[in-house]
């Protein structure tokens, strides 16, 4: 009876992988028309389940994958068309069988679904009926889709017996990692567009060298590593401190094995991504099906592999987010033609290992996302005021989707919308460390790319200490170290806020004790600028010193240490000390406050400047530099030549929706218009004015005594200063900035400070 | 006696294998046709092949047809295991070399008195 029990078990594991395959062959089958191979295919899953139901006798599953076979006989032998009603039926043939695999499993029997009408379908598919002849079957496959891809897109059963499902019908998915290998190999033959013959070795092959391990008992030994490594490291630390050459020497070897098995432990849970992509076919066709999209998918990079972990993790939002690129991305097929676009939509899914992480990008070529619209629906919801929204960055602008309570869909629809929007995707996947962010452009298509770590239970991490405790940092947030030196150089302050100057670019710092609420720095000097990416931005987190990159174990925290929102767990350290993880994101959220509060600061700052000035320092041209007051300066930007655009002889720019007259320093300075491919742009905003001037480089901000000028000067120019031993031209902002805009200095500052204080 | 199962499905190998090991097999399995050739090179004292009709890569007539190319696998006994809807192929089956077939569903004792008719089961065990 045992070993009858186990048979089922193995049947029921073995249908479950072999219908994934089934439903991706199904639909690649509407666009491969006759693919031998294909068909060969399909016919042998539904054979073999019916050639071992009769075994165990399942009469209801015996019935049904019968007539499906002879359906399935008479496409592979070319006797009949694969059309749009028989991919229908005989998807809603795999529907009904994996209802009562589900019903199997968690019984023992069949249950008493009733499959009259499934039959009656197919049979009347095989009797060559028309489907208006035959209501009962058209209207079956028709009412499944509709309802299917809720169903469809979650494997876990929502209607059967409660109480055993949300644990049993997991386990096939789950302990698909023994056909691995295969499957690696299989879809490179599936997604060959090329129409095969039945020679081509097609699919699926059993292979005796590979054996199926219970999840659990990796999940144990994973454990088990992460504490061994634990323990090295602890091993390692003592061995420095005692320093006796036979126990270093030990530890050496002890540590070597310890990662090369942590290695090997990593790679027994690997999976390859189509192990979640297989279902991707379906439904996409379900969607596309139910909303009238006509959407063509692409997969690329489904061998990458990362951790079961991990994959079982992005399941969520990746259905969330392939559901959301057809809903609201790709347009109807007449909003298409009428956009100059082909009816047939195109989304892609690629996978690809980069720098130690999966990267996974969800793009589609519809409509893309109008920042705009995302900007004025923030300020309609509440979540943010006009002003804040009229000072963001496009890319600051698409970040606005993942805050809770926001949802761009027009009307709601039962594919997304529902009121589970972005957000919930950003906690899923910032909770395994992960990152996501966005990239659109109106009218040509919308890209989600996720940042996830190859694996959750041991992670690089870089140990740093302030105010004379030790944090861990995620290395998956870190991008560089940097040192402070004595003279600070690089170190620039926009009104109070430090920034630094890293290779042409201003990075904000944010300083970890004032994160923490620690004593405040004396002096920036020795200390160490950690540059980290977080929600699709840059800044430098300030920190005491660097001591050490550890491979830590992250371990969950207690709610009250959470409810910080600081921190993303804790990890035992070699030296054994406790140690909290860092959550770079939250500590970037954090920052973002602080930074406004900086920018509040800046307007008093510049209005009570004494006899030094800061000065903005650009390269025009050759050999030239240009100065003009920071305080004038409202933004730093680069641009691609191809911005600037000529209107009546005047230069403009397209800059946040407007029309922005732009100043050419070259002509200023005499030299003739000589641009090169990438501008660098500086922004002055009044009020609701704003002008552009256009140099070739940032050079530097230097503070400077401005009466220390020589009164050789021309046109728009207020005379030169020396700037570290260069002789600098002082520009005449006031003058300049006038001829373009007349009306620029009208714009009062009244208006200005309100902005500010609104804050 | 070693057995060599030929199936796709796990499933169907280990209900073959099973039967088989009960009458006193040493069951060795394979996926594919391709698969059990291989399997064959390992284990040239394979006295008995349960063949699946439907299979990828290379399918149960296709092996037949290639293990009965070899004299050195003369004395191996081909059993085809095939559904009631298969009876043509079963004549190309027999037509190509295969000793006998089964069809599925089938019962354990199907198995054991063909075998028995074959002359592969061991006396003792049998009795």
């Amino acid at each position: 009876m045992d070993a009858m029990d186990e048979i089922v078990r193995e049947f029921v594991v073995e249908s479950y992988e072999n219908l994934d395959q089934l439903d991706s062959d199904l639909v690649a089958l509407e666009s491969e028309v006759g693919s031998r191979a294909l068909l060969s295919s399909v016919f042998r899953t539904i054979h073999t389940i019916k050639g071992t139901s009769g075994f165990l006798g399942f009469g209801a599953l015996e019935a049904v994958t019968h007539v499906g076979e002879s359906l399935l006989a008479e496409l592979r032998d070319g006797k009949r068309e694969m059309t749009q009603r028989t991919t229908d039926v005989l998807l809603t043939m795999v529907d009904c069988v994996r209802e009562i695999l589900r019903s199997i499993e968690a019984t023992g029997a069949e249950g008493d679904l009733d499959t009259t009408a499934v039959v009656a379908s197919i049979q009347a598919v095989l009797d060559g009926e028309e489907a208006p002849a035959a209501p009962a079957p058209a209207v079956t496959p028709a009412e499944a889709l509709a309802v299917e891809p809720e169903t469809a897109a979650d494997p876990e059963p929502a209607p059967a017996p409660a109480a055993v499902t949300p644990v049993l019908p997991a386990k096939p998915a789950e302990q698909a990692p023994a056909p691995a290998p295969v499957a690696a190999v299989q879809p490179a033959a599936s997604s060959e567009p090329a129409p095969r013959d039945l020679d081509e070795a097609p699919v699926r092959s059993a292979t005796e060298s590979s054996i199926r391990v219970d999840v659990e008992v990796l999940d144990a030994l994973m454990r088990h590593v992460g504490e061994l490594v634990l323990a090295r490291n602890a091993m390692t630390s003592i061995a420095a401190d005692i320093d006796d050459p036979a126990l270093v020497h030990a530890t050496q070897r002890l540590a070597l094995i310890a990662t090369e098995l942590q290695q090997g432990v990593m790679k027994t849970r690997m999976q390859p991504i189509d192990n979640v992509w297989s279902k991707v076919p379906r439904m996409v066709r379900d969607i596309s099906a139910s909303l009238g999209r006509q959407v063509r998918l692409d997969m690329i990079g489904k061998e990458t592999e990362l951790d079961r972990g991990v994959l079982e993790a992005i399941k969520d939002p990746l259905t969330h987010l392939i559901r959301n690129a057809i809903d609201h991305g790709i347009e109807s097929p007449e909003q298409r033609v009428a956009a100059g676009k082909p009816e047939q939509g195109v989304l892609t899914l690629r996978a690809f290992h980069q720098g130690g992480q999966v990267v996974i990008e969800i793009a589609d070529d519809g409509k893309g996302i109008d920042p705009q619209a995302i900007a004025a629906k923030a300020v309609e919801r509440g979540l943010r005021t006009s002003s804040e929204v009229a000072d963001l960055a496009p890319q600051d602008v698409f970040q606005l989707l993942f805050l809770p309570g926001f949802s761009t869909a027009e009307k709601v629809t039962h594919v997304s919308g529902r009121g589970v929007g972005m957000d919930v995707v950003k906690t899923k996947v910032d909770a395994i460390g992960g990152v996501v962010d966005v990239q659109s452009t109106v009218g040509v298509g919308t890209t989600w790319r996720l940042r996830i770590p190859l694996t959750l239970a041991i992670m690089p991490a870089l140990t740093v200490e302030c105010a004379s405790e030790t944090y861990a940092i995620p290395q998956i947030n870190l991008l560089e170290l940097l040192a402070i030196d004595d003279k600070q150089s690089g170190v620039e302050y926009v009104g109070e806020a430090p920034v630094f100057r890293l290779r042409g670019r201003l990075l904000p710092l944010v300083d970890l004790r004032d994160v923490l609420g620690r004593e405040p720095r004396e002096s920036l000097v020795g200390a160490v600028i950690a540059v980290m990416h977080a929600d699709g931005g840059r800044f430098g987190l300030l920190v005491d010193q660097v001591r050490n990159t550890e491979e830590i174990v992250a371990k969950p925290i207690s709610a009250a240490i959470k409810g910080i929102g600081l921190y993303a767990g804790a990890t035992l350290l070699g030296d054994g000390s406790v140690t909290l993880i860092l959550d770079i994101p939250a500590v970037a959220r954090r920052a973002l406050e602080l930074q406004e509060t900086a920018a509040d600061d800046r307007t008093a700052v510049v209005t009570d400047s004494g006899e030094t000035e800061q000065m903005l320092i650009v390269s025009v041209g050759e050999d030239r530099q240009v100065a003009m007051p920071m305080g004038a300066v409202t933004r730093l930007e680069r641009f691609p030549l191809e911005i600037l655009e000529r209107v009546s002889g005047s230069l403009v720019m397209q800059y946040r929706e407007r029309i922005t007259p732009v100043v050419d320093l070259a002509q200023i300075l005499g030299l003739g218009t000589t641009f090169r491919e990438e501008l660098a742009v500086v922004v002055c905003q009044r009020g609701d004015r704003t002008v552009a001037l256009v140099a070739d480089e940032v050079v530097d901000i230097v503070e400077c005594a401005t009466d220390e000028r020589s009164e050789v000067s021309g046109y728009g120019l207020l005379g030169s200063i020396i700037v570290r031993g260069r002789v600098t031209e002082l520009l005449d902002l006031e003058a300049t900035v006038r001829d373009v805009d007349a009306r620029f200095y009208d714009a009062q500052d009244a208006e200005l400070v309100g902005a500010g204080s609104e804050h | 006696m070693k057995a060599l199962v030929i199936d796709d499905s796990r499933v169907m190998r280990r209900i073959i294998g099973a039967i088989l090991t009960d009458v006193g097999f040493e069951v060795i399995e394979a996926g594919d046709g391709q698969e059990a050739l291989m399997r064959l090179e390992q284990h040239p004292d394979v006295r008995l092949c349960c063949i699946d009709w439907n299979m990828p890569v290379m399918n149960g007539y296709e092996f037949i047809v290639a293990t009965r190319k070899r004299p050195e696998y003369r004395d191996i006994t081909l059993m085809m295991i095939t559904t009631e809807g298969e009876q043509e192929q079963i004549v190309r089956a027999l037509a190509a070399g295969a000793h006998e077939y089964v069809i599925k569903p089938f019962t354990a004792d199907v198995i054991v008195d063909k075998l028995g008719y074959l002359g592969l089961l061991d006396a003792e065990v049998h009795a």
